[in-house]
């Protein structure tokens, strides 16, 4: 148990840390990029430094993963493959909208937060109502 | 699959968490074990078999509507 305490709790500090990494860098892209004339190929490093720590974030999530029992991997599965095909529906539907309407110009970089956010949501729901069956 | 851990753990006195701690896993994994949601990877099976003193086969059994 104790384990298992100090193992989320190593996760959730590592991951935080690299949110806040994260928020930083995107502060300081923002004001590199208002502030100083950059050439093209600068200007592309500088807006791609952010996805570091996001790519960070990635690892610890998957190392975590590793470290959970079979049936807590199987509801993240669950809730992973549920994220999958909400995004992947609401994607086709929206480009086959956009194809005949004017549609609002969504951008693609909402798209990892919303996967992130939206499992973490849909884990709730599946151990809410696993426990709601006990 | 039906199985025997809700019995055996219920004899033993202990709860769902006191049972997980044991073998590492979560709470909410016994939890799925014992409501026949979760069927357990046979390391995890021989593991609980061990705990309880008993074999693998005397635990878990088929359920015959699973094959219907």
């Amino acid at each position: 148990m104790h384990s298992e305490k100090n193992s989320q709790s190593y996760f959730t500090k590592r991951f935080m840390l690299s949110m806040l990494l994260f928020l930083l860098l995107i502060a300081a892209q923002t004001f590199t990029i208002e502030l100083l004339q950059l050439s093209d190929w600068l200007l592309i490093v500088v807006t791609l430094v952010p996805i570091l720590p996001l790519l960070w974030a990635f690892i610890i999530f998957k190392q975590r993963f590793q470290t959970l029992d079979e049936y807590m991997q199987r509801l993240t599965g669950e809730a992973f493959l549920w994220m999958l095909g909400i995004v992947c529906f609401a994607s086709f539907a929206y480009g086959m909208l956009a194809m005949k309407l004017a549609m609002p110009q969504i951008s693609a970089a909402y798209i990892l937060p919303a996967v992130f956010a939206g499992h973490g949501l849909i884990l709730r729901l599946l151990l809410k109502e696993a426990d709601n069956e006990k | 699959m039906k199985n025997r851990v809700k019995v055996l753990r219920t004899q033993k006195g202990w709860s769902q968490q006191q049972l997980a701690d044991l073998l590492g896993v979560s709470r909410q994994a016994i939890n799925a074990i014992e409501r026949d949601k979760h069927d357990p990877s046979l390391k995890l099976a021989f593991e609980l078999a061990k705990i309880f003193s008993s074999d693998v086969q005397s635990m878990f059994h088929p359920d015959s509507s699973e094959d219907q």
